[in-house]
């Protein structure tokens, strides 16, 4: 038993535990590619799916917070006038941003054919919409903002 | 084997303070009980389509074992909001656990790149079933969400490639959280439950990180702009956000208005047909003349024709009125106030006094769901119809005239509009 530890790393139960996973996810993943059409495109949008998070979404999104720390707090990090401008900057932008996410397809038109014809309505409203709670967002974070520089000049 | 200790693969790439085991914790546990909901009520769906009845499954045919059909359970009539509420939380939980999960993966993408990537042979499984999990669940999410907003971009079904993807993450979660519960317990007992919460700026320290366990607390922090507090949140208030705006189109009436980013809360207008369309006449391709007054509905016993009545005829028979919801498997709904012929009437029509199921067939040439079956409980629920008008007014083409199916707690595509045929047995 202790030899299995060495050579395995962990208890034989989680080798068990691991394969009775790997079993039926293996089952799962079968049945998918047996029943639809272009299975080839299920392994692609699986593969391409962590790629866009890890690889594209993960780094341009933290390259770009990055970016907005060093621009206005760099090293200054004890003002907390600098820190309350940042959050109350990217909360709004986070926020927006996940929108976006969520909803591109609405947003940027995507199959508006196939929706105008099933649902008889356009898609071309939900950009302007996105915009005017972007635009909310950011100016509520604004107001929010420039209550606590009050506050925090008279301290 | 180790790899060269270069960009994320240095261990002082990482410098956000706020990662660490306590923080990956205090998200999984938002995040488990959102996604068990909406494994749940996903396959509740699979069984409220009744794929043991007739032609109604939508994949694999109707064999036990194609998905979990609960082996020729019928699906109930009451309550009537039933599968609005399944299918709505369904999408809501769906939709506010993204920003969770994004928040998780952000709290955890150091390991990612740990250094060395295999310990061992245990680690390098372990390794392998997170690229199921996280696959997995990029996959079933972003299927998901494309899916309601009426984008097939994908190229494959939608129906078993969502289900089957999501028993992968399910498989991987199950083993994930099985093996991560003691690291989750250690983090806990370490930093306490709610202790960090409490903690302002001055006070943000980074994780010191586990005894023994590798984790995404940071080796060379750099000094704090956000407490724990405040991301946390953050991201409740996203979830939350995009939780109370889905609410407004599943509950569907005046709230939808709410709903000013989701496919189907738009409001039409004060008519008693203007209500949302899951599917417009013109999408049905059925020809103008098949839907005029030459328009019969045919009632069947199997092959054999049994009766051939005009609209006319129906409206003469017992009209029944009830104030039913209709929800849309994409999460939305509609409540209005039919009325038409009771289905039990129609089968007696037939000559079928005590119905055990009925296939309803609509004119549509094409599409996947143009013949229904319902089952026992349907066809013989007193609201259950074969409605004609609704709100008072004849209903519109694009609502499935000259008749359509309306019985409580029927999932949406169920509710075949356009119908032309029905075959009792």
């Amino acid at each position: 038993m202790r030899r299995f530890r060495e050579r395995y790393g962990a208890a034989p139960i989680h080798l068990l535990a691991v394969l009775a996973s790997f079993a039926v996810a293996g089952y799962a993943l079968s049945r998918a590619l047996d029943l639809t059409r272009n299975p080839d495109r299920i392994v692609i949008w699986l593969g391409g799916s962590i790629v866009a998070h890890d690889l594209i979404l993960f780094p341009v999104y933290a390259l770009l917070g990055g970016i907005t720390v060093a621009a206005i707090v760099g090293t200054r990090t004890r003002s907390r006038l600098r820190i309350a401008a940042l959050n109350h900057l990217r909360v709004p932008a986070l926020l927006s941003g996940l929108l976006l996410l969520v909803w591109f397809p609405l947003i940027a038109d995507k199959g508006e054919r196939s929706f105008m014809r099933v649902s008889g309505l356009s898609k071309d409203v939900y950009f302007g919409r996105w915009l005017t709670i972007t635009a909310v967002l950011f100016a509520g974070s604004a107001l929010l903002f420039a209550i606590r520089l009050r506050r925090l000049r008279r301290d | 084997m180790r790899l060269p200790a270069v960009g994320p693969f240095r261990r002082d790439f990482w410098r956000s303070p706020l990662r660490g085991p306590w923080l990956a914790s205090a998200l999984s546990s938002a995040l488990l009980p959102l996604i068990a909901i909406c494994a749940v009520t996903g396959f509740v769906s699979h069984w409220a389509y009744q794929p043991h009845l007739g032609g109604n499954a939508v994949f694999g045919g109707s064999a036990p074992g194609n998905g979990f059909d609960l082996y020729g359970l019928d699906w109930p009539t009451s309550p009537a909001w039933l599968y609005v509420a399944t299918q709505g939380l369904h999408v809501i939980t769906g939709l506010a656990a993204i920003p969770i999960l994004l928040a998780k993966l952000w709290t955890v993408i150091p390991k990612l790149f740990e250094n060395p990537p295999f310990r061992s042979p245990a680690h390098a499984l372990e390794r392998l079933s997170l690229l199921l999990l996280v696959g997995g669940s990029l996959f079933v999410f972003s299927t998901g969400v494309i899916n309601i907003q009426v984008w097939y971009p994908f190229g494959f079904s939608f129906v078993p490639a969502h289900y089957y993807a999501a028993i992968v993450m399910l498989a991987a979660l199950c083993l994930h959280v099985g093996l991560k519960l003691p690291v989750m317990r250690a983090a806990f007992r370490q930093r306490g439950v709610t202790r960090p919460l409490r903690e302002d700026l001055r006070h943000t320290k980074p994780e010191p990180g586990l005894p023994g366990i590798v984790t995404s607390a940071p080796h060379a922090a750099a000094e704090p702009t956000l407490t724990r507090r405040a991301l946390l949140g953050g991201v409740g208030a996203a979830s939350a956000g995009l939780a109370v705006m889905t609410t407004g189109q599943v509950v569907g009436g005046p709230l939808a208005e709410l709903a000013v980013l989701a496919p189907r809360g738009r409001g039409r207008g004060d008519g008693p047909n203007d209500f949302p369309i899951n599917k417009t006449f013109a999408a049905a391709n059925i020809p103008r003349e098949k839907v005029g007054s030459d328009w019969r509905l045919l009632l069947h016993v199997t092959n054999e024709r049994r009766a051939m009545l005009t609209r006319e005829e129906l409206l003469a028979m017992e009209q029944v009125t009830a104030e039913l919801p209709i929800a849309c498997v994409e999460g939305w709904s509609t409540t209005q106030t039919w009325s038409g012929v009771r289905l039990v009437d129609l089968a007696r029509v037939a000559g079928v006094p005590d119905p055990s199921a009925v296939e309803v067939r609509s004119m549509q040439p094409r599409g996947a769901l143009r013949s229904v079956t319902l089952g026992r409980g349907q066809v013989t629920h007193p609201e259950g119809m074969l409605a004609l008008r609704v709100n008072g007014a004849d209903l519109a083409l694009d609502h499935g005239y000259p008749a359509r199916v309306i019985v409580p707690a029927l999932p949406g595509v169920h509710c075949t509009k356009w119908v032309g045929k029905m075959v009792f047995s």
